[in-house]
């Protein structure tokens, strides 16, 4: 079978009118949310408010009133940090990456995941914080002269996460806000609302769509799409050497890099999927995120989706090949010990069912992908509680085996997480133009029109 | 409320003179300073009852905790707080004083060393003066620091009214109400206390007697030792069972004996056994045998152990005795015939192998070798005992020139009986309790309790509250033991001395004080010196002209009190020939067992529980089960299996008297068909701490017992309804099957050999070593440059370690370590710095047991420094892995990564967390050492090899303009270990004692091939066994 590479991936299933397309976009925020919204608004707040009530207890008497043990010193904490940061790659990764490989069918869905991107890391970021037993003390972690001429410990691995999810926190937003500011323009233009005018011509920066705008526009963009790049490997694989750093056996490896960040774009792209089926659907979205998009991305979950699987495989082969009895163990531990259901759910969640993906038709079908694509998202949490509490769990010193069960304030904080995403995504999809106006535009046929006729 | 002298009061107050403790300053002999202080002792006040203001409080800590300069301890000093401006010769700020004094929680009375700083008592050490115990002491005598600080404590008398409800009374009105009770008391006047140790309580409880004719004096204790000396009366004529001359003994059979926990002064037995584990003298070592039902410390520690129900010991020592009849033709003055060794072993599956090795170790080792019968075993069997050791010639062990002595004895369950039938009868006016608690104690179906009701006039004496006080009508709060002057003789050739390193801290007295008071009456105006002069006068006129002292007495006085003890040259009563018509009671045929046997067995920590409110000893995990805060049920796993049951499910033991329903734990190595029950625990009537902990043993006990007192046999057991949580700090795996068989030698934590192996090879573990070496690359560059002045390090002889724990103790009170409480050490919250990993090996059955102990390693590549974000965790020029608290954020990083986990993080702010505060009261704050920063929520913390101590002699060197001397730093944990297994020392020093522990050719270190390089050796411990094989 052959099939032509140069040929673009239908973007539209119905070719739509410029201004169709700008009213579609920004109708969500010109109108008024329906009942349903608030209700769903309603369910995610609460959710954040559980988390928040849960992190304040924490804040109040301390990390006791997590699961963690002396053994298990991290334990949701960490897993839910890393979960996060995972989520955040994707987005970037769509924005950056993507827009630097031309690939731009991915203009209808860079929008929306580099907000994912965002909300993600803020989830992410909150969690190094409250997890420290004096959160008040964050900022030691910071370099910053002192009369006593203290500076944080640049061996460590966590103080690099604090350079590398700060970095990705600020290139994010500002390549997000750089997206968005002939969009603002656009609004401006359209609003009557007084009050809107004078936010969006705040946020428009004075754009006035010349031509000049227009080519530093492009020309930064694509410099921050060059920095963002970086990124996207960068930021996990620092992640990753929280654990790789360390000495604990099932931590200390060297496939944690390139393993970490394909399971993070595997459980980013999960995410986005996961959103914007629900997303394309509700604000009737469905002819600019296409069924092709959505199939797009399922084959890259099914690439990542292997890539970790590989990992699975390299890790157990090579605590064996090590002949490091520690390692071995860890290993056995992990696939029939006292966490073997968490090891099995991660098994089989990441690498068994993202493989229905080779089948175009489920790849296709909405109801399929969604519960496989949820399914991902569950594994990829299970993969980083995995890693950081079956390892710690059986480590060196037999005396000091234990187990680690989360407690109430954990599994609130952990839903709290999801209630900040969800709350942060809902206030998003009614504020914003979840899909950029200025360059979904720019792939209408006809759009851009060169002496070869049609769409390129 | 003030009894007397409310004006003095105010007067002392006006003077703002510093009150500290007195004990010294009398040496001086300061006519006008002694008036004073009895001035200050003796004014009450008013405020004691309701507590200090917090204000006033946080004034005195701030002062005295944070200034360091105005600091005295005497909390009756309410005046404002100043500086010392008439510096008191004896104090130097920031510097300790030790006061030597007698510990009385136990009948051992051994000697204690007490570290104060600026008045005030934070450590309880051994007193190295003391011919017993030698500088050691229990874990029972080192937590009694805390007992003493207990909020928990009485404040002052309490008298019940009419409703039942406790009032606080006036010292002087409860006196006179209850001395008019005495005066008309027409019956029995009954006072019941706990071993009687010292000469001048016994004088003075014989003028109460003598004031009050019809006194009858009851003493007793849960565990004694009556048993082996009624046997030993009747074998050799003598009143007392002899001291062991363990550190000769070649053969050591200890039968359900735990000499080395809980029988006897275990702190000698201990030391003197150690002697004889001396890697250096590889030629003296003993060999252990330990026959035994339950799993105790003893057993874990020997070379064979065989399990064997309590009630077959008898049959198994005759069958020793028919077997060495006819291996050596020794004529056996009893007819054994019926006792076949071989037919018993295989009977009752004892390993042939071992049982052989052991009858020939006896035969031939006689003279060296010593069989030793646990005192809860019957008289018969003690007897057969005697007659083994001395048919083998082991009387050769007795010690010949030093023998016990008691005071006073004690009554027979037959003299409380009576005392009992006499309450009932309404035969008794009056009970005293006197700092005992036998509504705890006695068997309950003594009907103790009950019969207490028909007593008209009840008092107890008593620290805090317990089950008596709680049935009694008068309430007279004690001293503590550190507030407390006495003596105690419990051997021939010394007497010890116990003198107050603090004022009373609340309105109370001490016990033989109020008995002095009521024999004085009231005509006598109560002093806080009372007993004080009572004793030295007592001392002058008795104990002085016996001493021939050539030293004036005022200043042999003070001498003794400075030692803590005068030797006596004294004789014992020397025994002869065994006799041979004690054999006449014993039985010529095997006894049958039958049915469960309930063991019960005194506690490690809380022993018989007059300390259960002392949160050290409560979390103190037994070494073996490794189980804090609970006693249980342990049995072993068939018999589990027999009872389907598992751990936590609860069973009902039925000794005869009613059932009673205890946790089941699995215990590794127990006999079948036997269930364990520590003592102490179940207290009903007890502070916040021992609230709920555990069940109690007296249900179980009878007073009529038909085997042993403490064992009983033919007993019910049967599963019950429900579970209760035990809980414990380390899982309970046994390494038996693969991938976990023999891990922990596997991974290079534990290296164990044998004796037979080390005399072939003095390198064999060094080869070992080799052999299996994977060095992981350093993760730091070698810095030729550091550690070239000092640098310290640790060795522990894991030959001498017993796995006692005392260490943990040590550890806590030296370094502020707080109580988590029972529900985190559930959660494996532990906090203890150092700790004692076991390991079972082998199989469920016949264990193998390892132990270890486990603190900071002080690794020179530490992994726990490059993680740490903030820099909060450093190494220091001398080799130290330093915590700098004030800096830790808390990721916990570094406890992840730390391969030995023995980083410690706060989870809480422990103190205001355990027990809604009770670390955080008034009193409480008194305990801590100044020199350790008390750590707060959030922050990691670990043991940091006492750099307080070695701070101190940093100091001291500067002073001087000397080198630091390694061995002049003693760490809490070597200081208080028993064998003296911790070693610590300047690895750089060349020609010390310590590096030739640390290079030891049985040296290694813990996971060698994660290559952190620790600064703890580990002494490979050899078993001596028969085989090369370990």
């Amino acid at each position: 079978m052959s099939v032509d590479y140069s040929k673009d991936m239908v973007l539209f299933d119905r070719n739509p009118e410029l201004v169709e397309l700008e009213e579609l976009i920004s109708k969500p925020i010109d109108t008024r949310p329906s009942k349903k919204y608030f209700i769903a608004l309603a369910i995610t707040s609460t959710m954040l408010l559980i988390g928040v009530i849960a992190a304040g207890i924490t804040f109040y008497y301390g990390i006791g009133t997590w699961g963690n043990n002396q053994t298990i010193a991290w334990g949701f904490g960490i897993t839910n940090f890393v979960f996060w940061v995972g989520i955040a790659h994707a987005g970037t990764l769509i924005s950056a990456i993507l827009f630097l490989l031309r690939q731009r069918w991915r203009n209808a869905i860079a929008r929306f995941a580099e907000a994912m991107t965002i909300f993600a890391v803020m989830c992410a970021g909150i969690f190094p914080i409250i997890h420290l037993g004096r959160p008040w003390l964050a900022g030691y972690l910071f370099p910053y002269p002192n009369s006593m001429n203290i500076w944080p410990n640049f061996f460590s691995p966590l103080d690099w996460d604090v350079f590398a999810v700060s970095t990705y926190m600020t290139v994010s937003i500002l390549f997000w806000y750089l997206g968005l500011i002939p969009d603002f323009a656009t609004l401006r233009d359209k609003t009557t609302s007084k009050i809107k005018k004078i936010v969006y011509s705040f946020f428009s920066l004075g754009w006035r769509h010349s031509n000049r705008h227009w080519r530093d526009y492009e020309k930064a963009y694509m410099i921050f799409a060059g920095l963002a790049t970086p990124l996207v490997l960068s930021v996990h694989t620092v992640v990753s050497f929280d654990f790789a750093a360390a000495i604990v056996p099932g931590w200390h490896s060297t496939i944690f890099p390139p393993y970490f960040v394909a399971g993070a774009i595997f459980s980013g792209f999960a995410m986005v999927v996961t959103v914007l089926i629900v997303v394309r659907k509700i604000f009737d979205m469905e002819n600019i995120i296409t069924v092709n998009h959505l199939d797009k991305m399922n084959k890259i979950i099914l690439l990542t989706g292997s890539m970790v699987g590989y990992a699975y495989l390299m890790e157990v082969f090579i605590s064996w090949y090590s002949g490091v009895p520690t390692e071995q163990y860890v290993a056995i531990n992990r696939a029939f010990g006292d966490y073997a259901w968490a090891y099995w759910i991660m098994v089989s969640c990441n690498t068994l069912f993202p493989q229905f993906f080779w089948s175009r038709k489920i790849r296709r079908s909405i109801p399929a992908m969604f519960v496989i694509v949820i399914l991902v998202n569950v594994g990829m949490w299970f993969e980083r509680y995995v890693i950081i509490v079956s390892s710690l769990q059986r480590d060196f010193l037999p005396s000091s085996w234990t187990y680690f069960t989360p407690s109430i304030i954990d599994l609130g904080i952990l839903l709290g997480s999801f209630g900040l995403f969800f709350t942060m995504i809902l206030m998003f999809t009614r504020t914003l133009p979840v899909v950029s106006m200025s360059e979904i535009k720019a792939v209408v046929e006809g759009a851009q029109p060169s002496h070869h006729g049609g769409a390129n | 409320m003030p009894e007397e002298i409310d004006t003095k009061n105010k007067k002392t107050e006006n003077k703002r003179e510093p009150n500290y403790w007195k004990g010294f300053k009398e040496i001086y002999n300061d006519p006008e300073f002694s008036k004073k202080v009895n001035e200050d002792l003796t004014e009450s006040k008013p405020k004691d009852a309701n507590g200090m203001s917090r204000r006033k409080f946080l004034a005195f800590v701030g002062a005295s905790a944070a200034l360091a300069g105005a600091a005295c301890t005497d909390y009756r000093d309410k005046g404002e707080i100043i500086p010392y401006n008439k510096m008191p010769e004896e104090i130097s700020l920031g510097k300790p004083n030790f006061y030597a004094s007698t510990c009385t929680l136990c009948p051992n009375s051994c000697g204690i060393l007490i570290r104060t700083r600026e008045g005030r008592p934070i450590k309880v050490d051994g007193n190295p003066e003391h011919p017993v115990s030698k500088g050691k002491i229990c874990v029972k005598g080192q937590a009694s620091i805390l007992d003493l600080y207990d909020p928990d404590r009485l404040k002052g008398p309490l008298r019940k009214s009419k409703t039942g409800i406790f009032l606080k009374t006036p010292w002087l009105a409860a006196n006179k109400t209850f001395i008019t009770a005495l005066d008309n008391a027409d019956k029995q006047i009954a006072v019941i206390t706990h071993q009687i140790n010292s000469v001048t309580t016994k004088k003075l409880l014989g003028e109460f007697t003598k004031k009050y004719p019809n006194t009858k004096i009851y003493s007793y204790e849960l565990f004694d030792n009556t048993i082996r000396n009624n046997a030993w009366k009747k074998s050799y004529g003598t009143d007392f069972y002899p001291i062991i001359k363990w550190d000769k003994a070649k053969v050591i059979v200890a039968l359900q004996s735990d000499f080395l926990g809980t029988e006897g002064n275990r702190v000698e037995n201990a030391r003197l056994f150690a002697e004889g584990r001396d890697v250096d003298k590889v030629k003296n070592f003993n060999r252990l045998y330990s026959v035994e039902a339950d799993m105790s410390l003893t057993g874990s520690n020997a070379d064979y152990r065989l399990k064997l129900k309590p009630e077959l010991q008898y049959n198994f020592v005759m069958s020793l005795l028919n077997e060495i009849n006819r291996k050596t033709n020794i004529k056996i003055p009893i007819n054994v015939s019926k006792f076949s060794l071989k037919s018993f072993a295989k009977k009752y599956s004892l390993d042939a192998k071992k049982v052989e090795f052991l009858v020939n170790d006896l035969i031939e080792n006689s003279g060296k070798s010593i069989v030793y019968a646990g005192r809860s075993l019957p008289e018969k069997t003690h007897i057969a005992v005697n007659l083994l050791n001395e048919i083998l010639g082991n009387t050769k062990l007795y010690n010949r020139k030093t023998s016990n002595y008691s005071v006073a004895g004690l009554s027979t369950y037959g003299d409380f009986y009576k005392l009992i039938t006499d309450m009932k009868n309404g035969g008794v006016s009056v009970v005293i309790h006197f700092d005992s608690n036998p509504v705890y104690h006695l068997p309950d179906n003594m009907g103790y309790k009950k019969a207490l009701k028909k007593v008209e006039t009840v008092a107890t004496l008593t620290e805090s509250a317990n089950e008596s006080s709680e049935v009694s009508n008068f309430v007279f709060a004690t001293n503590n033991q550190l507030e407390s002057w006495g003596d105690a003789k419990t051997r021939t050739g010394f007497y010890s001395l116990q003198q107050p390193v603090i004022a009373p801290l609340y309105n109370t007295r001490q016990k033989e004080a109020v008995i002095l008071q009521w024999v004085k009456g009231l005509n006598s105006k109560f002093k806080e010196n009372l007993y004080h002069k009572y004793l030295m006068d007592n001392w002058r006129a008795t104990i002085y002209p016996t001493l021939n002292s050539e030293i004036e007495f005022k200043r042999f006085w003070y001498g003794i009190l400075n030692d803590g003890v005068v030797l006596k040259n004294e004789k014992i009563k020397s025994f002869g020939k065994f006799k041979n018509s004690s054999l006449s009671g014993l039985t010529t045929s095997p006894v049958k067992p039958n049915g469960f046997t309930v063991v019960i067995k005194e506690s490690y920590a809380l022993g018989d529980g007059r300390q259960a409110n002392n949160g050290w000893l409560q979390e103190l995990p037994n070494s073996l089960a490794q189980i804090t805060w609970d006693n249980y049920a342990a049995i072993s796993k068939k018999t589990a299996k027999k009872l389907q049951v598992q751990n936590n499910d609860n069973i009902k033991v039925d000794t005869g008297s009613g059932e009673k329903v205890y946790p089941v734990f699995i215990q590794p190595g127990a006999a079948d068909n036997t269930v364990t029950i520590d003592s102490g625990y179940g207290r009903t009537k007890v502070g916040r701490v021992g609230e709920g902990a555990g069940f109690r043993i007296s249900g179980l006990m009878s007073g009529k017992p038909t085997f042993s007192p403490w064992i009983y046999t033919n007993v019910k057991v049967a599963r019950a309804e429900g579970t209760y949580t035990v809980v414990t700090d380390q899982e309970h795996h046994v390494f038996e099957k693969k991938p976990t068989e023999n891990i922990f030698k596997k991974r290079g934590i534990l290296f164990e050999g044998t004796v037979a192996e080390y005399e072939k090879d003095h390198k064999f573990l060094k080869n070992e070593r080799e052999e299996e070496r994977i060095v992981t690359p350093a993760i730091y560059p070698r810095h030729p440059e550091l550690y070239k002045d000092v640098k310290w390090g640790m060795a522990i002889d894991l030959n001498k370690c017993l796995a006692c724990g005392d260490c943990v103790i040590a550890c806590n009170s030296e370094n502020n370590v707080p109580i988590v409480g029972k529900d985190q050490i559930g959660r494996g919250r532990r906090m203890q710095w150092i700790r004692i990993d076991r390991y079972y090996s082998v199989s469920y059955d016949e264990p193998i047991i390892s132990t270890q102990p486990m603190l900071c390693q002080q690794c020179d590549d530490a992994p726990c420094e490059n993680v740490c974000p903030v820099a909060a965790t450093t190494h220091s020029e001398d080799g130290l892995n330093q915590m700098i608290y004030n800096r830790c954020v808390g990721t916990r990083y570094c406890a992840n990564n730390c391969p030995y986990k023995v980083r410690r993080f706060n989870f809480y702010n422990y103190r205001d967390r355990f027990k809604d505060g009770f670390q955080e009261e008034q009193l409480f704050d008194l305990i801590y050492n100044p020199e350790v920063t008390v750590r707060s929520n959030g922050v990691m913390e670990k043991c940091t090899f006492c750099i307080q101590r070695i701070m101190e002699e940093k100091a001291e060197a500067i002073r001087e303009k000397r080198k630091i001397i390694g061995e002049n730093v003693k760490v809490a944990c070597q200081v208080a270990c028993p064998t003296s297994a911790i070693k610590f020392g300047d690895i750089n020093a060349k020609k010390s004692k310590f590096v030739k522990y640390r290079n030891h050719e049985l040296g290694y270190y813990v996971l060698e091939e994660v290559n952190t390089k620790p600064n703890v050796t580990y002494i490979a411990k050899l078993r001596n066994t028969h085989t090369e094989e370990s």
